[in-house]
C-alpha cells in the first residue's frame, strides 16, 4: 500500500464497511428480539391465562392477573380498557398512547352499516380480549426498554465493541498522522527557507516514502536546490562584477597619476580622481553587501558592544572631523554589554548607521548614539537631526539603493544608497532586528540584538 | 642629502599585466625597478631566483591565491610585503596581515599612496642598518642591527613590520605608545579610521612571543589609546 490514495481509500472503506456490518447486525438482532418477544407472548399461555382470568372474574380477575404478571413491574405489558386507561392506573408511555387514542377515535365514529359489516372488525395490531360485559381490553406488549444495554453486557459483547472502537480510532489516527506529520516537516522547512536558511532539506526525514508525499519532498528539495543555486549565482555574479570593475579602475588611477606628471595638476584631473574614488567606494559597498547576503565566513565570538561603539564613534568622528563637517556625535552608554555575534558584520552595521546619521544631519545638528539593555536585548539607538523621512517610507530605507526624496537633496556621498541595506543585512545575520522611526526633527534607527552568551 | 642609492628592486605579483606596466612607468622616476609576474607560481620562482627589496602581492590571483603565496614566502623569507586587497574584503585583509604581510592597500589604490608606503618601508629597512644598538626588556633581546629578536638565547622570527612594532614598544617599556604614533613609526603613514592594521600586527607579535614562551614582558592594550610593553616587576622565579 504505497500510494497514499490507496491507503486513504482502504482505511476509510474498511472502517465504513465495519460500521455498516455492525449497525446492520445490531439492527437485525434488535428487530428479531422484539418480534420474538411479542410473538412468544401472544402465543404463550399468558394470553390464555389473561383471557380465562377475565372470563372467570371479570375486570377484577384480569387486573389481578396483570398485577401478578412478572413483566408488569418492568412496564412491559399494559392492559388498556375501552376508556383508554391502564388497569393498574399506570401512565401510558407514548408508544402506547398513540394507538389508544386512535382506537378511541374509531369508537366515536358511527358504526358501520350492519348488513355488510356485522361480523367485520377493523384489523387491530394488538391482542384484544372481550370481557363478559362486552368491554374490550387491549394488551400492549413492549420490548424491554434496556434491551441494547443488556445485549452489550451479555456474553462480553461490550469488550468487543470497545475493541472495535479502539481499533478504528487507532487506524484513523495513524492515517491522519501519516499525512499531518510530513506536512509539519514541510512547514518547518518552508519557514526555515523563508528566514534565509537555504540549506534546509526535507528529503532526509520524508523522502524515504515512495508515495505522493515522498515525491513532493523530492520536488520540494529540488526547488530549494534551484533557489539556492540561483541565489549563489547572483551573489557570485555581484562579487565578480565588483572585482572585475576594480581592475580598470586601478589602471585608471595609475594612468591619471601618469597624466598628472606629464601635464601638471589640472582641476579636471582632481575631479576625475574624486569620481574614481567615489566609484570605488560604491563598488566596495556592493561587494560588502553581497558578502553579507551570501553568508559570513566570519567566526562568531563575544563582542563587547560598548567598546565597539566607542571605537566606531571615534572612527566616524575622525572621518568627518577630517572632512570639516560640523556635526558632532554624542555617545551614551547606559550599561556595558557583551553579545555573541559576527564582529566584522556588526561593526559594519553600526558604522553604516552612524555614518548615515552624520551624513543626514543638518550642519549644526548632533547625532546621538545610545546603548541600553532591555529585557534580554541590547538596544543601540542612533538619532539624527536630519528631518526624518515620510512615515510610509520608513521600512523602505533599508532597501538597497533606496533614497528618500525628502533626503535625496542633502546626500552628496555615494555610499548613501547601500549603507542602511548593509546595516539591515548585518543585523539579521546577527539575529537582531533594525527599525526606523521619526523623532521631532530627525530619524531614529534602533538596532536590537539578542544577548546570548557563548558557553 | 641621502647619497645616491642603487635602484630598489620591487616585484609585483598581479594578474593585471597592463597595471604592472603602468606601475613600472610610474615608479621608475623614484629609483624603483619594478618587475611583474602574473601568477603565484611564477612569483615564487622569481623570489627564489633573485633578491628583491619589496614585494607587492595581489590577493586575487588566478590559481594559487595571494594568501597561499604569502604563506609560502613567510616560511623562509622576511621580505617586506605590501598586499593589494579589494575594498570591503575585510577577511582577506585581516588574513593577509595575520600571515605576515607588512601593510596593505585596497585596490584600486591611489598610486601616490602606494609610492608613499613603499618609501616608508624602504626608509625603515635602510635606517635600521645604520643604528646597531641592542635593546633588552625582561627576557627579550632585540638586536636592531641584524633585526633579530631572541629570548633566553632562542631566536624568534618576526617580519620587518613586527620587529619594528616591537622595537617601538621596547624603546619605552611601561609607557603607552599611542596607535597614531605606532602607525606613523611602524607603517610610515597616518593612522586612518577603520584601520585595524596595527591591532593585527600586535596580535601577531603577541602570538609569536607566547609561542616562544615569553610571558614577561607582555604587550598590553589601553583601550582607545594604544599599546605598551609591560614588564612585570614582581616576576616569580
Amino acid at each position: 500500500m504505497r500510494s497514499l490514495l490507496i491507503r486513504i481509500f482502504v482505511s476509510f472503506w474498511s472502517i465504513i464497511v465495519i460500521t455498516i456490518i455492525a449497525a446492520a447486525a445490531i439492527g437485525f438482532w434488535y428487530a428479531e428480539r422484539t418480534r420474538t418477544t411479542i410473538e412468544n407472548f401472544e402465543v404463550s399461555d399468558a394470553v390464555l391465562e389473561a383471557s380465562s382470568a377475565l372470563r372467570e372474574n371479570g375486570r377484577e380477575g384480569l387486573t389481578e392477573w396483570l398485577r401478578l404478571l412478572p413483566g408488569a413491574a418492568e412496564s412491559l405489558v399494559y392492559v388498556v380498557d375501552d376508556q383508554g386507561k391502564d388497569l393498574l392506573g399506570r401512565r401510558l408511555p407514548s408508544i402506547v398512547k398513540i394507538p389508544v387514542r386512535r382506537m378511541g377515535e374509531m369508537r366515536r365514529r358511527p358504526p358501520p352499516a350492519k348488513h355488510d359489516s356485522r361480523y367485520i372488525r377493523p384489523a387491530r395490531p394488538f391482542t384484544q380480549l372481550v370481557g363478559p360485559d362486552d368491554r374490550v381490553y387491549t394488551m400492549f406488549v413492549l420490548p424491554p426498554r434496556n434491551i441494547t444495554t443488556r445485549w452489550l453486557v451479555d456474553k462480553g459483547r461490550g469488550g468487543l465493541v470497545l475493541l472495535a472502537l479502539l481499533v478504528s480510532a487507532m487506524v484513523s489516527y495513524l492515517l491522519a498522522r501519516t499525512i499531518s506529520r510530513p506536512i509539519r516537516r514541510f512547514r518547518e522547512s518552508a519557514n526555515a527557507i523563508a528566514s534565509g536558511n537555504l540549506d534546509t532539506r526535507v528529503a532526509e526525514s520524508v523522502g524515504k516514502r515512495r508515495d505522493e508525499i515522498g515525491l513532493l519532498a523530492q520536488d520540494f528539495d529540488h526547488m530549494t536546490d534551484e533557489l539556492q543555486r540561483a541565489w549563489m549565482q547572483q551573489t557570485e555574479l555581484t562579487r565578480n562584477v565588483s572585482h572585475e570593475l576594480r581592475s580598470p579602475l586601478a589602471r585608471l588611477r595609475v594612468a591619471l597619476e601618469l597624466a598628472r606628471r606629464k601635464t601638471g595638476d589640472l582641476a579636471e584631473l582632481d575631479r576625475i580622481d574624486t569620481e574614481t574614488e567615489r566609484l570605488d567606494e560604491l563598488i566596495g559597498r556592493i561587494l560588502e553587501y553581497s558578502r553579507l547576503e551570501a553568508d559570513s565566513h566570519e567566526q562568531r565570538s563575544n563582542i563587547i558592544l560598548d567598546e565597539m561603539l566607542h571605537s566606531v564613534v571615534e572612527d566616524v568622528r575622525y572621518e568627518y572631523g577630517y572632512q570639516g563637517d560640523k556635526a558632532s556625535i554624542e555617545l551614551e552608554i547606559d550599561t556595558e554589554c557583551t553579545i555573541d555575534g559576527y564582529p566584522n558584520a556588526l561593526r559594519s552595521c553600526i558604522e553604516n548607521v552612524v555614518r548615515n546619521a552624520v551624513q543626514h544631519s543638518r550642519d549644526d545638528g548632533d547625532v546621538r548614539v545610545r546603548l541600553g539593555v532591555e529585557q534580554s536585548q541590547a538596544v543601540v539607538t542612533v538619532e539624527d537631526q536630519g528631518g526624518g523621512v515620510p512615515d510610509h517610507e520608513l521600512d523602505r530605507i533599508f532597501e538597497p539603493f533606496y533614497r528618500s526624496r525628502a533626503r535625496q537633496a542633502e546626500v552628496s556621498r555615494p555610499s548613501g544608497g547601500l549603507g542602511l541595506a548593509i546595516a539591515s543585512r548585518a543585523t539579521t545575520l546577527n539575529g537582531g532586528t533594525i527599525t526606523a522611526s521619526n523623532t521631532a526633527n530627525g530619524l531614529s534607527v534602533e538596532i536590537r540584538l539578542p544577548i546570548r552568551k557563548r558557553y | 642629502m641621502m647619497p645616491p642609492m642603487p635602484d630598489s628592486k620591487i616585484l609585483i605579483i598581479d594578474d593585471d599585466r597592463e597595471l604592472g606596466e603602468m606601475l613600472k612607468e610610474f615608479l621608475a622616476p623614484d629609483h624603483l625597478d619594478v618587475s611583474a609576474r602574473l601568477n603565484g607560481e611564477d612569483g615564487l620562482q622569481a623570489l627564489q631566483d633573485e633578491t628583491w627589496d619589496l614585494l607587492i602581492l595581489d590577493i586575487m590571483l588566478p590559481g594559487m591565491n595571494g594568501i597561499e603565496v604569502l604563506k609560502q614566502i613567510r616560511q623562509d623569507s622576511d621580505i617586506p610585503v605590501i598586499m593589494l586587497t579589494a575594498r570591503g574584503d575585510d577577511v582577506d585583509r585581516i588574513l593577509g596581515l595575520e600571515f605576515g604581510a607588512d601593510d596593505y592597500l585596497s585596490k584600486p589604490f591611489n598610486p601616490r599612496e602606494l609610492l608613499a608606503r613603499i618609501k616608508a618601508i624602504m626608509r625603515r629597512s635602510r635606517s635600521d642598518e645604520k643604528r646597531g644598538k641592542a635593546l633588552t626588556v625582561g627576557s627579550l633581546e632585540l638586536d636592531v642591527g641584524s633585526r633579530r629578536v631572541s629570548a633566553g638565547g632562542k631566536s624568534i622570527r618576526l617580519t620587518g613590520t613586527e620587529f619594528e612594532l616591537l622595537r617601538c614598544l621596547a624603546e619605552s617599556p611601561g609607557k603607552v605608545v599611542p596607535k597614531e604614533q605606532l602607525t606613523q613609526q611602524v607603517l610610515g603613514r597616518r593612522h586612518m579610521p577603520y584601520d585595524r592594521s596595527i591591532d593585527t600586527h600586535v596580535s601577531n607579535v603577541r602570538g609569536k612571543l607566547s609561542s616562544a614562551g615569553v610571558d614577561n614582558p607582555s604587550i598590553r592594550s589601553r583601550r582607545g589609546v594604544g599599546y605598551l610593553l609591560l614588564l612585570d616587576v614582581e616576576e616569580r622565579r
